[in-house]
């Protein structure tokens, strides 16, 4: 994957950096992802389609419109490799969007967008779905294990509350863990149904916060095992995720609700983890010192 | 707004061909804003620089939109491919929104010329395919009755596409 900064993208389409802001904005499209240092970061692919689009077009609006069909044109190919039971083809269409695209945008604009399409024409009973959703299981995580190391002093433990491979929740799930693991993040997946042990496991894993996944295990057995995790890790944020249907019994304020989208999800799961380490800062001072303890039973408040 | 030179009083969409003097000389101008490219303009260039939200488009000269003009381009499927920024403002449109979209979300014929609508079409298709007859006809915004515009329908490119300004 290529990327192209903000002068790079718009001189290969022959317009000025200010111009490709005012796109982003009225169109949208292309669209940038942020650097590190929050630099605007383009993808070679979408400029290129764009650069190509323009030459014929007649407003930039049918341009835009006109690259996105190209590019929306890997979602059909990996969709028609799926449903045709083709592993290898479905694995070539994929590494054509990952030709135009991030890792986190092909999954995000193609690997979930083709499962959620497949499962609404032949439902989540059907042969096409159980193929599809064990070929993007596998991508994902050989994708995760690709992965960089974790460079960031963040870790956290994912309780898997689907039902199994084939519950539509879980890719989302294996795509949040995936950009979890991508940004940086140590990430340790388990099922929730696994309590016994898990006080070793997360006190060898020291998270800094505990994600529920996923809406199969009724709230009781993903309570216990919440419970467990906090046992052994002390007082700790807990967020939920894709977990529908249980999402209007959690009421505690020591429970977050991240979005459904992977990467917003993601993004989410940073600022929360951000302010819970300002929050320990503030109560590791000593002045704060009182209150940190009287808080200490703070488990009392999480929902499960 | 229709005026006395509708030719064809079968069709009530005046088909009429224009022939002035500087017909033939092409002349650039913007898709969003309409101004014309300045002089210096980078021949490979396609975007606006006055704007830098529209694609620089050819004519006849006699076909030219005003600058800042409400006209729109479409193709030979009367398929919406631009609006100027003055007809998203008098059809309350956005062209992000209507790109790609049929003519009729947009512009229908007036009222008094519903019958029109296929020689509408046809003027849009013959000036989509490259035709040098400039057209005319009276039309109004799709959700709105009772507004009559007159539209100059001629062909544009790059790729040969419809041109049509709307009279105000
Ligand atoms: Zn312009």
């Amino acid at each position: 994957m290529r990327y192209l900064k903000t002068s790079e993208a718009a001189a290969l389409l022959n317009v000025s950096p200010n111009t490709l802001r005012a796109w982003e904005r009225r169109f949208g499209f292309p669209k940038p992802q942020r650097s590190p240092g929050k630099h605007r970061l383009f993808t070679h692919g979408e400029v290129a389609a764009l650069r190509d689009a323009l030459q014929e077009g007649l407003s930039i609006s049918s341009a835009v419109s006109r690259a996105r069909e190209g590019l929306a044109a890997d979602t059909s190919s990996l969709i028609g490799a799926l449903v045709s039971y083709e592993r290898e083809r479905a694995d070539a269409a994929i590494e054509a969007a990952l030709a135009l695209r991030s890792v986190d945008r092909s999954v995000e604009e193609v690997l979930l967008p083709t499962l959620d399409e497949i499962a609404r024409r032949y439902t989540l009973e059907s042969a096409p779905w159980a193929f599809a959703a064990h070929w993007a299981a596998d991508w994902l995580r050989r994708a995760t294990r690709l992965a960089p190391p974790p460079v960031r002093p963040v870790s956290i433990v994912v309780g898997d509350a689907s039902r199994d491979e084939l519950d539509p929740d879980a890719p989302h799930i294996r795509a949040f863990e995936l950009f979890c693991v991508r940004a940086g993040i140590k990430v340790l997946s388990l099922s929730a149904r696994g309590v016994a042990g898990i006080g070793d496991a997360v006190a060898l894993h020291r998270p800094n916060l505990i994600v529920v996944a996923g809406g199969y295990l009724p709230d009781d057995a993903v309570a216990r095992w919440a419970y467990a995790t906090r046992l052994a890790a002390g007082a700790m944020p807990i967020a939920v995720y894709r977990r529908t249907g249980q999402r209007t019994r959690v009421r505690s304020t020591g429970t977050s609700v991240l979005p459904p989208g992977a990467g917003e999800a993601r993004q989410r799961l940073l600022e929360l983890i951000d302010a819970s380490q300002l929050a320990r800062t503030l109560t590791d001072s000593p002045a704060a010192a009182g209150e940190a303890d009287s808080d200490r039973p703070g488990m009392r408040s999480a929902s499960f | 707004m229709d005026g006395g030179r509708r030719r064809d009083r079968q069709s009530a969409l005046t088909l009429v061909a224009e022939q002035r003097p500087d017909e033939g000389r092409a002349l650039a101008f913007c898709g969003h804003c309409g101004r014309r490219p300045q002089r210096g303009f980078r021949a490979h260039a396609r975007v606006c620089e006055s704007c830098g939200l529209g694609l620089i488009l050819r004519c006849s000269a006699q076909d030219a939109p005003p600058v800042d003009g409400a006209f729109l381009v479409l193709d030979a499927r009367l398929r919406v491919c631009a609006v100027s920024r003055r007809a998203e403002q008098l059809l309350a449109v956005s062209e992000t929104d209507v790109v790609d979209r049929h003519l009729s979300a947009l512009l229908v014929p007036a009222e008094a010329q519903a019958a029109s609508g296929e020689s509408l079409a046809v003027a849009i298709v013959q000036a989509a395919g490259g035709d040098r007859v400039t057209r005319t006809a009276v039309v109004r915004p799709a959700n709105t009755f009772g507004v009559r515009i007159n539209a100059r329908i001629a062909s544009c490119g790059p790729r040969p596409a419809a041109l049509i300004v709307l009279e105000l």
